[in-house]
């Protein structure tokens, strides 16, 4: 303990000096930008500044860069509340209930609410990585492709039990987002699969077209059906700041997020996006607002806010302990700290405590300023939505054109934003939730891929996925899941039957 | 009349103009295609040799990552450009040795298509183990795989990559096929060898470097045909009696038909790049040796890894369409 604080103290040394702190402030101020622009998310804004950090010190350079990267995580937010845009993964399970919130007139309370239960969760997240980083990371190994697999299972299913409305939509919704996971080329064989000899589509559809098409500007599109529904949110702008009764709703969902990222956080792939979807899930089923679900539950921002927020803290775990990066990002990372002449690695402790305990305690400190970066803009950010629909709606447009072609320099997947687009629109009309079509899409890839690999492990052997016990875990909690769902529903159907 | 004249006068121009456009090479930045996502050591590698060659060309060298299709559509990109020498590929083993090979509906000719001017690094595979496996040596690695039951499995960065097959020649080599578990890219697989659930893995050096230094994995042959002078401990394959030479290697490529003062002047800017102390070093950090042959060698190079690489990739099953 004693070794932590003096680490610490160090570290604290190193983040507090102005230049370090300059840069903390800089990349959290782009990073914020980046999120609050819409599909411009920060791995485009990382690679580009990359080589403006070649003539910094490294632990400045790697502050920086990790300023962008959660200053961005709080930007996503804003979007997805106020306009229904999730720029990147992690922020779509807040377009859910924070756009509801959005619409009740409540839009303030959402921003503040996420950005207060996001430095709480990078707070606790930072001690974290701090305190047992390298304990975390073995625990985090010892997750096999079966458990993986598992994990995942129970993720879907949870997804289909508790989408709103009709399951059966929802059911058909997660299996279609699967299937477009399954576009592109097969880890296995390298066989190209639904990709029609279209080369664009050999790494298969992007995140950011699908998600930007079917919330953000599918949402747009319906907005200019219903001209009354926009002077509605014009004129309710509402209380900025969270009521007595929000505070107490929020608080435990902030708590639960931020130890659900936590975790999600560690795992290699997991990441900010399966710690936000799990975080929602988990809120959906046992918050005290689970009722109000689908209609702008304050629960179903605060928890996922705290949870990705949390996992973009400790996603840094395998990194800094193993020189594993555990998304795009973190690659990132890893090639600025390589450009630099930095092996990342489990010897970076001992071998960079500068950067080490540096950029731990930047964090803290990062995550600090964009509390107080973050909430007087709220004010600024509502009145954004008295901007005129002539005026926003085509700037919002063009922004996206530009951050789903700087995906990969492209014109390809602003075709495929179009397209999806269209889709999302009838969805609508349809009244077929892209919520889990999207889970779906994430999900069923990794699901594929950790249970082909189980297999070829196995030899085959499907006992596996039983007999170890993480894995035994997780399918036993699905099947419960299953079950509990089943007896309500049954039930629910009944009397619905009788009353219609 | 006067049309002809001035056509007349015009043709000698038109016939100096491309060497006087290369004299005034390069008078807008260069776009350099990296045909893989930022981060990677292709990536690396381009960001590396732009600074010093942006000094030294005085115009700046922009990287543009084009990633996907096994980079395939980058290099497609830079085959399509101008050949003005403001469009450069980093070229690699992957979109001119292996893809073409790989991918029948391949829009352009690795040879015909390009102009080859430089050979940047080549890098060795390393077979790693991890340490409780109980495997350091090829020789403990065949008597492994002929005892257990089930074989041996064995990790890559993903089909069709150059690590990947040649998990399928030393399989063929020991005369029973090793069961091969592709990751996507060499990180995760990393993580797997590290953490015990997959036993081996086959990895080019740069990615593996750090983690043998650090002991997190065991090296047990290196592809190279003689020692890397960076891990002069690891004997290589030939050396355990597996006839087997691969490295991946990295160019810098234009579009056909680039201006011959614009190849030079490249090749000779890189030759001296290549040579200086602090790239030599921080190639030697991840593991490869500078290149040093001419565009005319660079070419011949090209041509005799796309000959050697498409026997290997019919044999490993591999089929993208």
């Amino acid at each position: 303990m004693e070794l932590l604080l003096s680490n610490l103290a160090h570290g604290f040394g190193v983040a507090l000096s102005l230049q370090n702190l300059t840069f903390a402030l800089l990349g959290a101020l782009i990073g914020t930008a980046i999120g609050v622009l819409p599909g411009i998310g920060p791995v485009a804004t990382i690679s580009l500044l990359l080589p403006i950090t070649f003539g910094l010190p490294a632990t400045t350079a790697i502050i920086m860069l990790a300023g962008i990267f959660y200053g961005a995580q709080y930007g996503g937010s804003t979007t997805s509340i106020l306009l229904n845009l999730p720029g990147e993964v992690s922020s779509v399970v807040t377009t859910l209930e924070g756009y509801k919130m959005a619409r009740n007139g409540r839009a303030g309370a959402a921003l503040a609410i996420a950005a207060i239960g996001s430095f709480f969760a990078g707070s606790v997240a930072t001690i974290l990585v701090a305190a047992s980083g390298p304990l975390l990371t073995q625990v985090a190994l010892s997750f096999g492709p079966a458990d993986y697999f598992s994990l995942m299972l129970l993720g879907l299913i949870i997804a289909c039990v508790l989408a709103q409305g009709s399951v059966v939509k929802a059911i058909g919704m997660v299996v279609l987002g699967v299937a477009l996971g399954l576009v592109g080329t097969d880890v296995q064989t390298g066989q190209q699969r639904f990709t029609f000899g279209i080369p664009e589509l050999s790494d298969g559809i992007g995140f950011v077209p699908i998600a930007m098409g079917m919330f953000g500007i599918a949402e747009i599109i319906l907005n200019l059906e219903r001209p009354e529904a926009r002077s509605v949110l014009k004129s309710k702008v509402g209380s900025l700041w969270l009521t007595r009764q929000e505070w107490l709703r929020a608080t435990p969902s902030v708590l639960r997020g931020t130890v659900v990222g936590s975790f999600l956080g560690i795992l290699p792939g997991g990441g900010a996006s399966l710690a936000a979807f799990g975080s929602y899930m988990m809120e959906r089923k046992v918050s005290r607002g689970r009722h109000e679900f689908g209609k702008g539950a304050i629960e179903g921002v605060a928890g996922p806010e705290a949870a990705n927020n949390a996992a973009a803290q400790t996603s840094f775990i395998p990194l800094l302990t193993l020189g594993i990066p555990s998304n795009a990002v973190m690659a990132l990372m890893v090639g600025a700290l390589i450009i630099q002449g930095i092996q990342p690695g489990p010897r970076m402790v001992e071998a960079q405590p500068d950067l080490f305990w540096g950029l731990i305690a930047s964090m803290w400190v990062g995550n600090l300023m964009l509390l107080v970066i973050n909430l007087p803009l709220i004010g600024m950010w509502v009145k954004l939505l008295q901007v005129p629909y002539k005026f926003l709606y085509p700037s919002i447009l063009v922004f996206c054109c530009i951050g789903v072609y700087s995906l990969n320099n492209n014109v390809f997947d602003v075709y495929m934003t179009v397209l999806f687009t269209v889709f999302g629109y009838m969805c609508n009309k349809l009244r077929l939730e892209p919520a889990p079509m999207l889970i779906g899409f994430v999900l069923g890839p990794m699901m594929e891929e950790h249970l082909r690999r189980a297999m070829l492990l196995s030899r085959g052997d499907w006992m596996v996925f039983v007999q170890r016990p993480i894995s035994a875990t997780m399918l036993g909690i699905a099947a419960f899941a299953l079950v509990l769902m089943a007896l309500p529903n049954i039930r629910k159907g009944k009397d619905q039957a009788l009353a219609g | 009349m006067r049309l002809t004249r001035r056509a007349a006068l015009a043709a000698p121009l038109s016939a100096i103009a491309a060497p006087l456009a290369a004299q005034g090479w390069p008078a807008q930045p260069i776009r350099l295609i990296v045909p893989f996502a930022p981060g990677g050591t292709t990536d690396l590698i381009a960001r590396l040799i732009a600074a010093p060659l942006q000094e030294r060309l005085g115009q700046p060298v922009v990287i543009e990552n084009r990633p996907g299709a096994g980079a395939t559509l980058g290099s497609q990109m830079a085959a399509q450009a101008a050949p003005d020498g403001h469009t450069l590929l980093l070229s690699n083993i992957a979109s001119h040795a292996i893809s073409p090979a790989l991918y029948a509906n391949l829009r352009y000719d690795a040879l015909r298509d390009f102009t080859h001017i430089a050979l940047l690094t080549l890098n060795p595979s390393v077979i790693v183990a991890n340490p409780r496996a109980g495997i350091a040596s090829m020789a403990d690695l065949a008597r492994a795989h002929r005892e257990s039951p089930r074989g041996l499995d064995m990790a890559s960065s993903g089909a069709g990559s150059s690590n990947h097959l040649l998990i399928v020649r030393l399989g063929q080599m020991l005369g029973r096929e090793i069961n091969h578990i592709p990751f996507r890219g060499a990180g995760p697989a990393m993580t797997a060898v590290i953490a015990g659930q997959v036993p081996l893995m086959s990895d080019s050096l740069p990615s593996a470097a750090a983690h043998i230094r650090q002991g997190s994995v065991r090296a047990v042959a290196m592809s190279s045909a003689e020692r890397h002078p960076a891990f002069p401990e690891v004997a290589t394959l030939r050396e355990q009696g597996f006839d087997l030479v691969t490295n991946s290697w990295f160019g810098l490529s234009g579009p056909a038909r680039l201006p011959a003062p614009v190849v030079e002047r490249l090749a000779r800017e890189l030759r001296e790049i290549l040579s200086l102390g602090e790239i030599r070093a921080r190639f030697a950090e991840f593991g490869g040796a500078p290149g040093a042959l001419s565009p005319a060698e660079f070419t011949a190079f090209v041509a005799a890894e796309l000959a050697a690489w498409a026997p290997l990739v019919r044999e490993s099953g591999a089929q993208p369409d």
